[in-house]
């Protein structure tokens, strides 16, 4: 193994593939969870309750469509490893950081637990 | 005559041939509202104690040797006016995270290694043939890394920085933000030989982009902002040796 001047090794590391989720999850979360919160929260409901109820079910009905789950299975999945990214993160920040490796298990695995789930979920629509 | 203003300062002192732990000395120097923390550190030593041993050269914002923790900021003394502590006392201490050598003196050495390793210049194949003329940039390709060439390498993001103080293995700010700056380098061909020190496990995924770096810089560099450009390369990077798995990605120019 080559190493640098500082005597640091110099192998390429697998953070590099959970940092590009972290990535993609962060701009998930920042533009589109607001966008479909502002949406179906906000935009959509009326002051009309019979409108209002009838727009839910036209949601539910888009969400029973295969390429709407496609588009929420992944916005939701990369949501979820950008958390567990930042939480391994803030865990080591906050003194953790010989238990970086072990974090892995935890975070990513919660992140995988609930997108499996969110997967069983969306198939059932 | 009206009495003169003075005003308190703490310095960290430590000299480790005499002094078995560090302590602090307080000293009273006239008050000038034109005075930077800096000048009354040279007052101290030209005039009360020439023991005192502190770094300084330009007093212009521009040499970066004169980097200490002023009320537990890190800031350039050369830049944090006395008017803005009067009248209360000002606490000067050596940048933390670093090993102390003397009194407000810090051992740079850790720095200066981990600068290395990024190698912080223009890496060409062709570096002697001269015959084309200079390297031209356009003003576009010169504002990709003009902002990180800024660096004046005072450490004070060293300082700020709390990864820093955790990870040994992290390269930190300076260094990473100046590893960028020639890898956005329209000149430059040693992207893949930096990538491949800055893409290993700590070395800059260490970052979690605390930000404070960019808060204390005195020359506005953003390594913080560096840094998230530097990992998305390195991700492209990553991504591509699957893609390619021999002959290109960071493979290249492994060095020692």
């Amino acid at each position: 193994m080559s190493r640098g001047k500082s005597g640091r090794p110099t192998r390429p590391s697998g953070e590099a593939f959970w940092w590009a989720l972290f990535s993609a999850g962060g701009v998930m979360a920042a533009i589109f969870v607001p966008a479909f919160i502002l949406a179906t929260g906000f935009l959509l409901p009326s002051g009309d309750p019979a409108a209002a109820v009838e727009g839910a079910q036209r949601l539910a009905a888009l969400a029973g469509w295969w390429p709407v789950k496609l588009v929420l299975l992944g916005v939701i999945t990369l949501s979820l490893f950008h958390c567990a990214h930042r939480i391994r993160h803030t865990l080591m920040d906050l003194g953790m950081r010989r238990l970086a490796g072990f974090l892995k298990l935890p975070c990513y695995g919660g992140a995988l637990a609930g997108s499996v789930w969110l997967a069983l979920v969306l198939w059932g629509i | 005559m009206a009495e003169t203003k003075t005003i308190t300062l703490e310095l960290f002192r430590y000299h480790p041939e005499t002094d078995s732990e560090p302590r602090f000395q307080s000293y009273e120097v006239p008050y000038d509202e034109d005075w930077v923390v800096l000048d009354a550190i040279n007052w101290i030593k030209d005039y009360v104690d020439g023991s005192v041993t502190h770094r300084w050269s330009c007093r212009m914002g521009v040499c970066g040797s004169c980097g200490m923790m002023v009320n537990g900021e890190p800031k350039l003394t050369c830049a944090a006016f006395l008017k803005n502590y009067y009248p209360f006392p000002i606490k000067v201490e050596p940048l933390v995270n670093f090993p102390v050598e003397r009194d407000l003196v810090v051992d740079m050495e850790g720095f200066m290694d981990k600068l290395q390793d990024v190698k912080p210049y223009i890496i060409r194949d062709d570096v002697n043939d001269t015959s084309g003329g200079e390297y031209l940039q356009t003003p576009a390709e010169l504002a990709q890394y003009k902002q990180y060439s800024m660096c004046i390498n005072c450490m004070l993001c060293y300082s700020a920085c709390p990864v820093v103080g955790h990870e040994d293995d992290f390269l930190g700010p300076a260094a990473l933000a100046l590893g960028h700056r020639y890898n956005k380098d329209s000149r430059d061909q040693g992207r893949t030989e930096r990538l491949e020190v800055m893409l290993s496990s700590e070395a800059m995924w260490g970052c979690t982009f605390v930000g404070e770096c960019t808060v204390v810089c005195p020359k506005h560099v953003d390594p913080a902002g560096a840094i998230q450009q530097a990992k998305a390369m390195g991700a492209q990077e990553y991504f591509k040796r699957f893609v390619m798995p021999k002959g290109a990605g960071a493979t290249k120019g492994a060095g020692a």
